[in-house]
């Protein structure tokens, strides 16, 4: 009998009341919930030591726990190393307990267990066990907050690329200055996986002098050749983009930066056929090459009629060899474009279908048609100081008419420099041994050079690649406190753009207004109507829904003839517009489940089965059945969660479970043998059948039980997201499935409404998600308080994703940090490490 | 002289990325007054492999006598100022070049893809693609913690890995020899400018004037940079402590590189600008990257190396030579006079390149004798007769003394379909690195190292 430990529970829901209220837990109860054991029992609370048992009501929570539970977490059995016996698991002692209470509300909560074929709860008894628990630890939670501390920050590459463009004004690719980052939690913005090697440094310093030489345009850079290929699997055969003129068709466009004014020699080379004769030259074509959507430059190429037999081969191996323009072109960033004006086409016999482009019969396929494989932009030539450059003007803030103004100025440029790039105000000292720099860049090369190695001591500074939030003098481990202003833009910025604060946030910040509740209200409110925001979707929706993978995913080329590099742009395309309106149209985000709209152009509608869309261009239109509704009827999700060669229900179902549903089953046991796949002349046996057979084994069915099914509700999309009837191995798609709680659906439409039911289960999800995102660290079990309180105050405002990131930014762990102990940080290291 | 004697351990100078022009001046780390035969110290050992693809106009390559006494061939020409260091090896061959079963054509991606691994790969034009590791990564593997880099994998051609580029097989098949693991075949850099970046980092070029200038900038820029992370360390928390305290180690170790940049710069090296680009014929971008290859050798950046003169099934012209056809068809000569005097004469201009490679690999002194002596590199394909793809009598040759370690100057002919993998056995060993299977291999080749 341990009558103290059953005083708990009832104090935890006497806490909850406070916690409901918003009033502080009163300590007295604070320190009761916290007691353990024999040791002083709050009598004026806890029912008298006598048998407890008997007493407690039938739906308490630990009756409940007695009643559904402890047959298999048990002391004895272990089951899965829980213990929720009552002499090892203390319900009513969640403070000292949270996480392991927080991965039995998770269970709990989503109705994964007790397993199937159980005994389970009724859904009262399942709301009540909830609840409580919920209460409980969030009463805990409340008088003991823990926001954790998020290690300092390496931006990231992405981050890193879009603060050179907000502080350089610099458009880089630095895909190939950097290497890529590792990432943690299924994000690469974790601060505790981002770390600097010897090797990346130099990578940083080689970024740094290239970008310092392009920002203040120095004439000496020496000439480079930027190549831009055509993804070579794109059908060169229509408009390739908005960036091209209407009447073209191939080729690319392509965002190039100038690094001075100068003359620049642009020169086109032509797709070959593997024996390396160029492909398409029988007629004559017209080439263009514009610069800023400025033609600079007209080409005719190909036609062989006149040309004398013996000439033939050596024309079809260098046509392309005067493709070559030398135009003047200033500093800064300009859209640059290739392409074929398109020809009017008269259909003449019958119509074969081209080859598909990734076959060999196409790669020695001289008479496809012409098409260009890349673009070579080499340069400067003659290239001198630019007067205005787009970096020139933010940078070079005042211009020294005289030698006499060159300190003062030179202040002020490293001054502002440095206070955007640190984000944060800038003492003179530091200033001070900028200038030290700057005297001696100056001494050999002048103003700008002095300025130039100013940039590139800016740009590998520790102040700059790494988010440091400073620890108050007075902090205490253990004692949270709220950030500063300053530390707080940052987060903001990063969050909301991957990047550096712009001058009206980090204003706010440095006149301590920024956490005022309205005026972070409408900070935010800007941030995510600008134009920045877009990069939540590239690198937060890109990674939370594996749209990234979509770059490198390669289906198998005999079995999906029709997929090319303008489908797989045009998958991209669509789920990044559809995404971008739900943002900034402010939807709820199960929206995401169940839009009736999409984007599509001709050749992603023609996908889809979708009549009457011409033209490259994206438009948004209204789906005419709910087969595709939301972002489960999208190729891009539908094609990355597939293999090669066919569509995998287990693949689906995991990443619905993982990434949609927050249920991520434990990796399998070892010595699972995988599928099998179907044998050449044996009895071709449908994946359902397979995967059925896979689960008579019971190791197997306690996971795939939950992921199979929901795999198979979207067995009508192949495995680049096209609608079938019948599958893989010639027979009727089968698209129903039992959940194991014996929901039955047939049909991705019938799926849909399934999911919808557990809504609160997709947008507890996406909420972890993000906020794990926006905190780049894994979330704790301290954090799930948190994450409960951007609900609550969500769930009023229909989960709109507004209201999800207000809350994520109001929240305890976005606005507070808590020093840790160092034997904390030692063990959390020896973790990371294992 | 480059020393493995623990007097003053190597790691802690090779720390850097880009340790790259400090490394070979380490006589220092020999200790003075000991004679170097008391030491246990050994010359360091190179492997390199030159692949040239279309197989060979055989009659041209293959020389008239075994043994020490034989003769140049037309092809092999060039090679007859480094007769002392050349072995000329025949009757080898890459059993999995031929088709398994029914798996028919593609025999020049086979080609490409088992040269270097032995092993059987998978026909597919997708993403699935599935072979072995090739025996340069298994000495890479090996000796990956000597150097910055493990291996340098470069090509003349085109790095693409998507679509198809022989019949059936996928374009990784084709365009690579270097295979990481069995699903990973590595790219090769044919960027000059790419590959320069990989070993020099911020220089603008070679030239000693260069080097220090940049090395005076970015030493005070790092100067100033440790000062403010002194500073920073001051009031931090535990956890950032801890990041940046591996930022700063990450600052110190690029310090000791540019420090040793700085002492240093005043060595001769062949002045190499940093590259722009691709050159524009097929000249220069070989010997440029040959030149970026002596480089790496040099600096000790890394120990294996491997260059396609050009990918399998390649279809460049050589107009420069009197060659305006395509190569891959040309190799399909059908015993026709004409081809078959364009093949020969591709062929030797591709060994050319490779002589001129050698020619400053001997002028370049290393320790107590010269790169050439302490290397061992291996040119050849792995087709032999490309009219109708053979894949065994394959073209080898080996140059270089790997330390001492084999005798040249010899023709040596196997028993026809002796497994090529069996001569990479014996190279692995030369280099320290002994490897008891290599994909088929069934043991060492005799009489290759006799001395």
């Amino acid at each position: 009998v341990r009558p103290i430990r059953w005083s708990g529970i009832a104090l935890a829901l006497v806490a909850c009341f406070f916690a409901g209220t918003e009033m502080a837990l009163p300590p007295r109860i604070a320190a009761a919930t916290q007691a353990t054991g024999h040791s002083t029992p709050d009598t004026s609370h806890a029912t008298p030591a006598t048998d407890q048992k008997s007493q407690q009501p039938a739906d308490s929570p630990r009756a409940l726990l007695d009643k559904y539970c402890v047959s298999c977490h048990n002391a004895r059995l272990k089951t899965a190393g829980l213990v929720l016996d009552r002499d090892a698991a203390d319900a009513g002692n969640v403070a000292t307990q949270g996480e392991l209470w927080e991965k039995v509300l998770r269970k709990v909560r989503t109705q994964a267990m007790p397993p199937a074929g159980s005994r389970r709860p009724s859904a009262a008894e399942y709301a009540t066990l909830t609840t409580s628990l919920e209460h409980a630890l969030d009463a805990a939670a409340a008088a003991h907050p823990n926001p954790g501390r998020p290690t300092a920050h390496r931006l990231n590459r992405a981050e890193y690329a879009l603060a050179i463009r907000d502080l350089l004004g610099v458009d880089v690719d630095v895909r190939s200055m950097l290497p890529a980052d590792d990432s943690g939690y299924g994000f690469d913005n974790v601060a505790d996986v981002l770390s600097v090697s010897p090797g990346l440094l130099e990578r940083y310093m080689l970024a740094a002098g290239h970008l310092g030489r392009v920002a203040v345009g120095d004439p000496t850079i020496p000439v480079a050749i930027a190549t831009y290929r055509v993804p070579p699997l794109a059908a060169q055969t229509e408009r390739m983009s908005e960036d091209l003129p209407f009447a073209s068709r191939g080729g690319l466009s392509v965002r190039h930066t100038f690094p001075v004014d100068g003359e620049y020699v642009l020169k086109v080379r032509l797709q070959r056929t593997y024996t390396e004769l160029i492909r398409g030259m029988t007629d004559p074509h017209q080439l263009e090459v514009r610069v800023n959507r400025r033609l600079v430059k007209q080409f005719e190429v190909g036609g062989l009629a006149g040309r004398p037999a013996g000439d033939l081969l050596k024309y079809l191996q260098s046509a392309d060899e005067d493709l070559e323009v030398r135009f003047a072109a200033k500093a800064g960033s300009a859209l640059v474009a290739a392409d074929f004006v398109k020809e009017p086409k008269l259909a003449e016999g019958i119509y074969v279908p081209p080859p598909p482009l990734a076959s060999f019969e196409f790669s020695g396929k001289t008479d496809s048609e012409a098409a260009i494989d890349s673009i070579q932009i080499t340069g400067p030539y003659n290239g001198t100081r630019p007067e205005a450059s787009p970096s020139r003007q933010k940078i070079f803030v005042c211009q020294p008419a005289a030698q006499a103004d060159e300190p003062s100025c030179a202040r002020r440029i490293v001054s502002t420099l440095a206070r955007r790039a640190y984000r944060r105000p800038v003492k003179p000292e530091e200033v001070d041994a900028l200038l030290r720099l700057y005297e001696q860049g100056r001494a050999g090369g002048g103003f700008d050079n002095g300025i130039e190695w100013v940039i590139e001591r800016v740009l590998v500074a520790p102040d700059f690649l790494f988010r440091i939030e400073p620890e108050p003098a007075n902090a205490q481990p253990g004692t949270p406190y709220r950030i500063s202003d300053v530390a707080l833009a940052s987060r903001l910025s990063f969050f909301l753009w991957s990047s550096i604060p712009d001058d009206e946030l980090l204003g706010l910040a440095e006149r301590g207004r920024l956490h005022e509740p309205s005026i972070l209200d409408a900070q935010v409110r800007r941030m995510l109507a600008d134009d920045r925001s877009g990069a939540l979707i590239t690198n937060f929706a890109g990674q939370w829904l594996y749209l990234r993978n979509l770059r490198g995913h390669a289906p198998d080329p005999d079995l999906f003839v029709d997929f090319d590099d303008n489908l797989r742009e045009a998958f991209q395309r669509e789920t990044e517009l559809f995404l971008q309106s739900q943002l900034r149209e402010d939807h709820s985000v199960i929206d995401l489940l169940r839009a009736n709209y999409t984007f599509v152009n001709e050749r992603l509608a023609r996908h889809y089965g979708i009549p009457g869309i011409y033209g490259s261009h994206f438009r948004r239109v209204v789906l005419p059945d709910d087969r595709r509704a939301g972002l489960l009827g999208q190729g891009s999700i539908l094609t990355v969660t597939s293999y090669a060669h066919r569509t995998s229900p287990v693949v689906r179902g995991k990443w619905l479970l993982e990434n949609l549903l927050g249920a991520p089953p434990p990796p399998p046991p070892a010595n699972v043998p995988a599928l099998k796949e179907n044998n050449e002349g044996g009895r071709p046996a449908s994946v359902r059948e397979r995967l059925e057979e896979h689960r008579k084994n019971p190791v197997c069915a306690s996971c795939h039980a939950r992921m199979d099914p929901l795999g198979f509700a979207l067995e009508n999309f192949d495995a680049i997201g096209r609608w079938r009837s019948v599958d893989e191995s010639g027979k009727p798609v089968d698209a129903s499935g039992v959940l194991p709680d014996g929901t039955r659906f047939d049909g991705p439409a019938e799926f849909r409404r399934v999911l919808l039911a557990h809504a609160d289960e997709f947008v507890t999800t996406v909420t972890e998600k993000l906020l794990t995102y926006a905190l780049g660290r894994g979330l704790e079990s301290y954090d799930m308080p948190a994450v409960r309180a951007i609900l609550r105050q969500a769930k009023p405002d229909e989960d709109r994703w507004s209201s999800l990131i207000r809350g994520i930014v109001a929240s305890v762990p976005f606005e507070n940090a808590m020093p840790v102990p160092r034997a904390a940080v030692a063990a959390d290291a020896r973790r990371v490490q294992e | 002289m480059i020393i493995t004697k623990k007097a003053l351990s190597r790691r802690t100078l090779l720390r850097g990325f880009g340790a790259t022009l400090a490394l070979p001046l380490l006589d220092a780390m020999v200790p003075a007054l000991t004679a170097l035969s008391s030491t246990a110290a050994r010359a360091i050992r190179r492997m390199g492999i030159v692949y040239t693809p279309n197989g060979m106009m055989m009659p041209n390559w293959t020389p008239k006598d075994e043994g020490a006494s034989f003769e140049f061939s037309p092809i092999l020409e060039a090679l007859q100022p480094f007769r002392d260091q050349t072995t000329i090896i025949s009757g080898l061959a890459d059993k999995y070049g031929w088709p398994q079963g029914d798996e028919g054509t593609g025999d020049h991606a086979r080609a490409a893809a088992t040269f270097l691994t032995g092993v059987h790969v998978k026909k597919t034009e997708g993403a699935d693609i599935q072979g072995g590791v090739s025996m340069d990564q298994i000495a890479a593997r090996a000796l990956a913690s000597d150097t910055q880099l493990a291996s340098l994998e470069l090509a003349i051609e085109s790095v693409e890995f998507l679509g198809a580029c022989d019949s059936g097989y996928s374009c990784a098949y084709a365009n690579t020899i270097a295979w990481r693991s069995p699903t990973t075949p590595l790219p090769m850099e044919n960027d000059p400018r790419a590959v320069f970046d990989r070993l020099f980092g911020a220089t603008d070029s070679t030239d000693a004037g260069a080097r220090r200038a940049r090395a005076i900038k970015e030493r005070s820029i790092l100067d100033s940079v440790s000062d403010r992370v002194r500073e920073l360390q001051g009031n931090l928390g535990q956890r950032d402590h801890a990041k940046i305290a591996e930022y700063l180690d990450a600052v110190r170790d690029v310090e000791r590189r540019i420090q040793k940049a700085e002492q240093q710069s005043a060595r001769e090296l062949p002045s190499v600008e940093r590259p722009a680009g691709v050159p524009p014929t097929f000249e220069e971008h070989a010997r440029l990257m040959f030149d970026l290859l002596l480089l790496a050798y040099q600096t000790d950046m890394t120990r294996v190396t491997t260059f396609m003169l050009g990918r399998e099934v390649s279809g460049r012209a050589y107009p420069e030579i009197g060659v305006p056809d395509s190569h891959h068809p040309v190799s399909h000569h059908q015993n026709d006079p004409e081809k078959l005097a364009k093949l020969a004469k591709i062929n030797v201009f591709h060994l050319k390149q490779f002589a001129f490679f050698l020619e400053k690999m001997r002028a370049t002194p290393d320790g107590d004798g010269t790169l050439l002596d302490h290397s061992m590199l291996l040119y050849g394909s792995g087709i032999s007769d490309s009219n109708i793809h053979m894949h065994d009598n394959l073209p080898l040759v080996l140059v270089g003394g790997a330390a001492g370690q084999i005798k040249g100057g010899r023709h040596i002919v196997y028993p026809k379909d002796t497994p090529v993998t069996n001569l990479f056995l014996n190279m692995l060993d030369k280099l320290g690195v002994p490897a008891e299977q290599i994909g088929d291999s069934t043991g060492k080749l005799p009489f290759l190292t006799d001395l």
